[in-house]
């Protein structure tokens, strides 16, 4: 049966690329061209790795190094799989070689000790945090001066650069008045506190900054820089104390700089 | 309402593909110089438009996503349940979602870090924000993937789809697995479905196309439904259910007579009866078929009172074989029919169809007398209806032939041809004849000339006479002439002096003015014009040429040369206009020869400056071929 028209073409339906390969066959060279185009492969491998400049080289040469490092990995589990290792589980927990056998483990007053020493230290102020010591960071660098007046000869005002946090209930100085000027685009409302243990990260409320290293200064503005210790909102993680009340409210320190990324990193303290 | 083409749905990347695209089109289509001494404005700009760039390279593919892959509620029901058979609409919009959210994230990631932008004072700071900018879109990207892979399948799998048309006339087979449907439409159509011995062959929905007085008709072809209840099928029968349920079409039910396809009558009674509630307000006709193994007739009495039973509800059921091709026609004709009849009466019902109505009117002739004046059908016609009949004896053709004598078969077209000598069929024609192309010398109206020619042949006679009187006068005249004793070469008649005296005489008889001394001039191409000095001793520059037939030239080539000047002599009168001729000519080709043109034919435009060296960035690399 054929049609009245005059262009009667082959519509595709379906798998008819898979239909016609099941009713005619391949080409007759196809098993030829395709086993000497695999073969061809290693070759033009190289010679592109070789040839290519720039950063598409650069890029390239990366993914490859991952590959290969990949490649290795697999043939030295393959190898391992052949040989005989030395069994490592067998050796008991707390096996001591034979030369500190004498040796007695730690007594129970140093336990007490070391508690005691820890508890002075926190009442102290000194917190074991994972950043010691951050750079300080200079006035100039932290505070921009706006020149202000008829002439903008005065130079009283200035302006943060750093990112800050200003709390819920902060209204603005009348702008005549005001000496420090904290841009809203600037201003960030929640950071992001991985917690040490865990290893996860979450997204939390700021409550407040507790101290700047840099200067009070700077705390009492709410200046957020690398080495900030923050007040997080905490309640998302459901932390209990042994009492059974609610924690809310812990510290954590910031990890990067806030300025150049755009958010704020911080690691919790626990 | 958005046309949708399933076909032109653009490929959809994947998500590592998706990030590496758009990152090299921005590195390559942003400026990539900036310094650090540069004003803070500019290196702001620079790295706010970076940003914005590849926001909007993500923004716009990605909308075009979703715009390309069709919402499944804004196309036809039929589509949309096969879609949801095929893809899960669940999943579908998903997906789609999913595309949506990213598409909004990396906006909003883009706006803040605009926003944030402005506040670098230094280019570390603006390329930091620029680079958290990029990773986090990316990122965004990075979780994509899932959907994008999934997304390129369907549009893979969509684009493969038949173009059915749910408005347009339909025939759609249904029945069992395995009992000739596919066959069926392959007898029918033109579409070249698959047929196999074992069940589920036709895994989906196939079209094919016919024609019947003068329409287009679609068949669809189904996968094989087998008997149990809705939930418990599969996607591939749940196909056939949708087109079944949403196909405003014909319905074959097609059944196996002969029980080959495993189920016997009874079942597919069964099945028949289990899917009636969606022929509801469809013309519906069952084709019993495989009836080359087995006929209605040989069936036992409790299968023969099934069919009797169909054809009591109005049901025609026509037995046919796809094999033998018997009935196949009738089936056709039928359901065609009773499509259309149920059409134009759906048709008629509607109210559309009063506009046309309208618009109509039929008009009959009033009785003049009694005089039967019945419709004149010429006798072509009749016999041409009678060939289109169906089952009508065919003449026997060529093809009959050949099948027929096998390897013996010789095609002869020389024996259709009418001749008016009928032994002259088989001749051999040859193709030149006495040096003619005899092709050349056909003519489909040669014997109508030949007739003309006939009638003319009185005055031609005379006339052939005088001819003939003159070709044989002019041959005489050639031999005599020949005879002629001429010394040394046969030279042309122009290379001849001719006397003053004769030619004033003969141009004299003739008619033309010969008194004057330019009269004989005119007759001369160099008498004006000064002949080549140094070419000829015996020549020399006259003013005049004297006609002196006794002054034969020294040698016969001076005599010729002198007789054609060469072409930058002819037409110059002295050596003070031929420098001047030959400085014009310098003069004209100083032009040409700076711009090293062949000549003044030579227009040729070259391209000093081509594109492709000068554009673009400059990387490593020379310029000379980049």
């Amino acid at each position: 049966m054929w049609s009245l028209s005059r262009q009667t073409y082959f519509k595709p339906q379906n798998e008819h690329i898979e239909l016609h390969r099941k009713r005619h066959g391949q080409r007759l060279d196809h098993h030829e061209r395709k086993r000497k185009k695999e073969s061809r492969e290693a070759h033009e491998r190289s010679h592109k790795a070789r040839k290519m400049i720039g950063l598409k080289a650069k890029l390239y040469h990366k993914q490859r190094h991952s590959e290969k490092i990949q490649m290795k990995k697999t043939l030295k589990m393959h190898e391992q799989r052949k040989t005989k290792q030395k069994n490592d589980d067998k050796t008991p927990e707390g096996a001591v070689p034979a030369y500190l056998l004498d040796r007695e483990g730690q007594s129970r007053a140093k336990i007490l000790s070391n508690m005691i020493k820890q508890k002075r230290k926190e009442k102290a102020g000194k917190w074991e945090v994972p950043l010691p010591k951050v750079r300080a960071q200079g006035e100039t660098e932290v505070l921009k001066v706006i020149r202000t007046g008829k002439r903008q000869k005065k130079a009283w005002k200035r302006m943060v650069t750093k990112v800050c946090f200003v709390g819920d209930n902060f209204t603005r100085k009348p702008p005549k008045y005001e000496r420090f000027i904290r841009p809203m685009g600037l201003r960030f409302k929640k950071a992001h506190v991985t917690h040490p243990e865990l290893k996860a990260t979450f997204c939390l409320p700021i409550l407040g900054v507790k101290k700047n290293p840099s200067s009070p200064l700077y705390t009492t503005l709410g200046v957020i820089t690398k080495g900030t210790v923050i007040e997080v909102n905490v309640s998302e993680l459901g932390l209990v104390t042994q009492g059974g009340k609610v924690i809310w409210g812990k510290y954590a320190q910031v990890t990067n700089n806030p300025e150049n990324d755009g958010c704020i990193n911080a690691v919790l303290l626990v | 309402m958005a046309l949708y083409n399933f076909k032109k749905i653009m490929v959809v990347p994947t998500s590592k593909e998706f990030i590496d695209i758009t990152l090299s089109k921005t590195q390559r289509k942003t400026p990539t110089v900036i310094h650090k001494h540069y004003q803070i404005h500019r290196i702001r700009h620079f790295y706010m438009r970076k940003v914005k760039f590849t926001q909007q390279n993500y923004h716009d593919r990605l909308s075009q996503i979703l715009t390309d892959f069709p919402k499944l509620d804004d196309i036809h029901p039929f589509y949309a349940d096969l879609m949801n058979v095929l893809y899960d609409k669940d999943h579908y919009k998903l997906a789609l979602g999913q595309i949506n959210i990213a598409k909004n994230l990396i906006d909003n990631v883009s706006k803040d870090y605009v926003r944030l932008m402005k506040y670098g004072d230094s280019l570390y700071r603006c390329k930091q924000l620029k680079r958290a900018a990029l990773g986090r879109m990316c990122t965004i990207m990075k979780r994509q993937k899932q959907s994008l892979e999934y997304l390129e399948q369907v549009r893979q799998h969509l684009s493969r789809l038949p173009t059915i048309d749910p408005n347009t006339r339909t025939l759609l087979l249904c029945g069992y697995p395995n009992v000739g449907k596919s066959s069926f439409i392959n007898k029918v159509t033109r579409a070249d479905v698959e047929v196999q011995p074992y069940a589920f062959t036709t895994k989906s929905l196939f079209v094919g196309h016919m024609d019947y007085k003068y329409l287009r008709w679609q068949v669809v072809d189904t996968p094989g439904i087998l008997d149990h209840p809705l939930e418990e099928r599969n996607t591939i029968e749940m196909q056939a259910i949708t087109a079944l349920a949403h196909l405003r079409s014909a319905v074959l039910y097609v059944m196996d007579l002969s029980e080959q396809c495993g189920h016997t009558l009874k079942q597919q009674l069964e099945l028949f009866n289990n899917i009636r509630p969606l022929f509801a307000n469809k013309p519906l006709l069952v084709v019993a078929n495989k009836c080359d193994i087995k006929k209605i007739s040989e069936l036992t009495e409790e299968d023969k009172k099934i069919f009797a039973d169909l054809t009591a509800e109005d049901i025609p059921v026509i037995e046919t074989s796809t094999l033998t091709e018997e009935g196949v026609m009738m089936v056709k004709t039928e359901a065609c029919d009773k499509l259309l009849a149920a059409r134009v009466d759906s048709k008629m019902k509607g109210k559309k169809v009063h506009d046309v109505l309208n618009r109509l009117h039929l008009a009959m002739p009033a009785k003049r007398d009694d005089k039967p004046r019945p419709p004149f059908i010429p006798e072509g016609a009749k016999v041409g209806r009678k060939t289109m009949e169906v089952d009508a004896p065919k003449r026997k053709t060529e093809r009959d032939l050949e099948m027929e004598m096998g390897d013996d078969y010789v095609l002869d077209l020389q024996k259709y041809w009418d001749l008016m000598n009928q032994d002259e069929k088989h001749d051999v024609i040859p193709e030149i004849w006495e040096g003619h192309n005899i092709a050349d010398y056909i003519d489909p109206e040669i014997m109508k000339v030949k007739e003309e020619l006939k009638v003319k042949d009185e005055e031609m006679q005379e006339i052939r006479q005088l001819a003939k009187q003159i070709r044989e006068k002019r041959k005489m005249k050639i031999v005599c002439s020949k005879e002629k004793d001429v010394h040394g070469p046969r030279m042309p008649r122009t290379v001849k002096k001719v006397e003053r005296k004769t030619l004033e005489k003969e141009m004299g008889g003739l008619g033309l003015d010969m008194t004057g001394k330019d009269a004989v001039s005119r007759f001369s191409f160099s008498s004006h014009y000064a002949v080549n000095a140094r070419r000829s001793r015996s020549v020399t520059v006259l003013k005049k040429r004297k006609r002196e037939a006794s002054v034969a030239p020294t040698s016969r080539t001076r005599s010729q040369s002198a007789s054609r000047p060469p072409r930058d002599q002819s037409g110059v009168r002295d050596p003070k206009m031929a420098k001047k001729a030959k400085k014009l000519m310098k003069s004209q080709q100083k032009d040409m020869n700076r711009q090293g043109k062949k000549g003044e034919a030579d227009r040729h435009v070259f391209d000093l400056k081509p594109k492709h060296l000068f554009s673009g960035k400059r990387k490593s690399g020379t310029n000379d071929h980049r």
